[in-house]
């Protein structure tokens, strides 16, 4: 879809071509110019990567980091699609949770994690939970918003077909918010990566926020950028495979919104 | 069916109650079979008044029936093309899935679902593109994917709000011809909303000249005695073209001046 680059193979090669040269540049000024403790060398850091994984630790940061944020993405989605829709389709149901809504989504998740620990103990219920509540106010008001902006030529012609009030809601409203429930998800994703970094700062033993965090107890700065640098690239991976999901899975349904 | 308008009146309901009047006094009986068309300035309440007919909204005052029944709410014996190219299309479906959507709520097999969906397709010549999504259509081709799924409902009455305004002259010329054609093999009772008066002669049968609003109502009726297609050189034609023209003047200036 895009320009005459983006279709060629040639095209296909910029953007590879200056990560490499992003990385190379890292790599040279930081082994020229800075002060390797403040900036390590790529190298460095991979070789950090390296070390923590003959620990066997690599993969348990990762893992557990990824299954909390991925469990409380689905759950706080699978809440928060339903109670869109409600929200949406009923004027009542939005004048009852609309005042609810508005007032918690000004709370970030961080401001609760102490609360949270407190309520549901130090283990995985507190942190799946405040991923589950970052996840649900994005995804409930994308879906809410995507279904009041549904046009009304829709649900007339549908009812000049028969349809009464379910058929709309599971034929018309539903397929005709899921590109804004879709969006919703993919902003929800990557502030679950916000929330569990926090998280995993304050109260955890193991996650990559736990890691950027004790890394510098023992002065590994190398860990650290590790650290940093698997939560930019496990983000862009589970982006690029939502947006996989969206392109193959639901495609029709979501159309453009899988584009970029 | 016979669809009848008594002393009907209509304003949109407001917070403060009742807003302006928008039509006013219109009295109106459409036979069985005729092509009527609704013609009148920008903002006359003309698409109003199809939308009472079609059940989307109610007189608030006087009456509107079906074979003496009231009209409550939209009903599968009306079909409705609407006037915007994309809104009414559910673009998750592709042509086929849009023209069979009716037919599934209404519980019509496969097999029947099928076949009438490829007649109401053919007789639009949507047939090659039934696999297609809307958004792969022309403006053109998505009109005529509502007119198909209308059809494939097989309604008495076939309402349309401007169908073909936002579509280029030669397109509309065509749709035109064909909208006749398919009016005659159907039958059924057709109202057209259109403000171009070359439109509502190629088309209706009778023509309802409607008065510059607010409340507004009936100007003028005009009788088409004419055969189709219709010949735009043919003196009767254009008698009624400058007769309507002038008519039409007269509440455009209102408007404006």
């Amino acid at each position: 879809m895009s320009g005459k680059t983006g279709s060629t193979w040639r095209g296909q090669l910029i953007s590879p071509i200056a990560v490499i040269a992003g990385l190379l540049a890292w790599e040279i000024s930081a082994r020229l110019f800075i002060d390797p403790f403040f900036l390590p060398p790529v190298s460095v850091i991979f070789l950090g990567a390296v070390e923590l994984y003959q620990k066997d630790l690599l993969f348990v940061h990762i893992g557990v980091s990824m299954a909390r944020i991925l469990t409380g993405w689905v759950l706080g989605s699978l809440i928060a699609i339903p109670i869109g829709l409600i929200v949406g389709s009923f004027l009542t149901a939005k004048r009852i949770v609309d005042p609810f809504i508005h007032f918690l989504r000004f709370i970030p998740a961080i401001a609760l994690v102490t609360l949270f620990i407190v309520w549901f103990g130090v283990g995985e219920l507190s942190k799946i939970l405040l991923v589950m509540y970052a996840t649900s106010f994005i995804v409930l008001i994308n879906t809410a918003t995507g279904v009041g902006t549904i046009h009304e030529n829709k649900k007339l012609a549908a009812q000049t077909f028969g349809a009464n009030a379910w058929d709309i809601f599971l034929l018309v409203t539903i397929p005709a918010a899921m590109p804004s429930i879709y969006v919703g998800m993919r902003l929800a994703l990557a502030s679950s990566f916000l929330v569990i970094v926090a998280v995993e700062m304050l109260a955890a033993e193991s996650g990559l926020g736990y890691l950027i965090w004790t890394s510098k107890l023992y002065f590994k700065i190398d860990w650290m950028f590790v650290g940093i640098f698997l939560l930019g690239f496990l983000g862009l991976v589970s982006d690029y495979a939502w947006k996989m999901i969206g392109k193959h899975v639901l495609g029709r349904f979501v159309r453009e919104s899988a584009n970029y | 069916m016979t669809i009848d308008l008594n002393q009907v009146a209509f304003s949109y309901a407001t917070t403060q109650g009742s807003g302006p009047l928008i039509l006013e006094n219109i009295d109106l009986t459409v036979p069985e079979g005729e092509f009527l068309i609704l013609l009148g300035p920008s903002g006359c309440g003309k698409s109003t008044l199809l939308r009472l007919i079609a059940g989307f909204d109610s007189a608030t005052r006087g009456r509107v029936t079906i074979d003496d029944k009231p009209i409550r709410g939209p009903g599968k014996d009306r079909g409705m093309v609407f006037q915007d190219l994309t809104s009414a299309l559910y673009e998750w479906l592709t042509v086929r899935g849009n023209v069979e959507f009716g037919l599934r709520i209404s519980g019509v097999k496969p097999e029947e679902r099928r076949s009438r969906c490829d007649e109401a397709l053919q007789m639009v010549n949507l047939l090659a593109h039934a696999d297609k999504f809307p958004d792969a259509l022309s403006g053109g081709m998505k009109q005529r994917v509502q007119i198909a799924r209308m059809l494939a409902m097989r309604p008495s009455i076939m309402l349309m709000d401007e169908p073909f305004a936002s579509l280029d002259a030669q397109t509309r010329q065509m749709l035109q011809n064909q909208m006749v054609s398919i009016w005659n093999d159907v039958g059924g009772t057709a109202i057209y909303v259109t403000h171009d008066i070359r439109e509502a002669l190629n088309l209706g049968q009778r023509i309802i000249l409607m008065s510059a609003g607010p409340a507004a109502g009936i100007k003028h009726t005009y009788d088409v005695p004419m055969d189709y297609p219709r010949n735009q050189t043919d003196p009767v034609y254009i008698d009624l073209l400058e007769r309507i023209s002038l008519d039409i003047e007269e509440e455009v200036k209102k408007v404006w001046v």
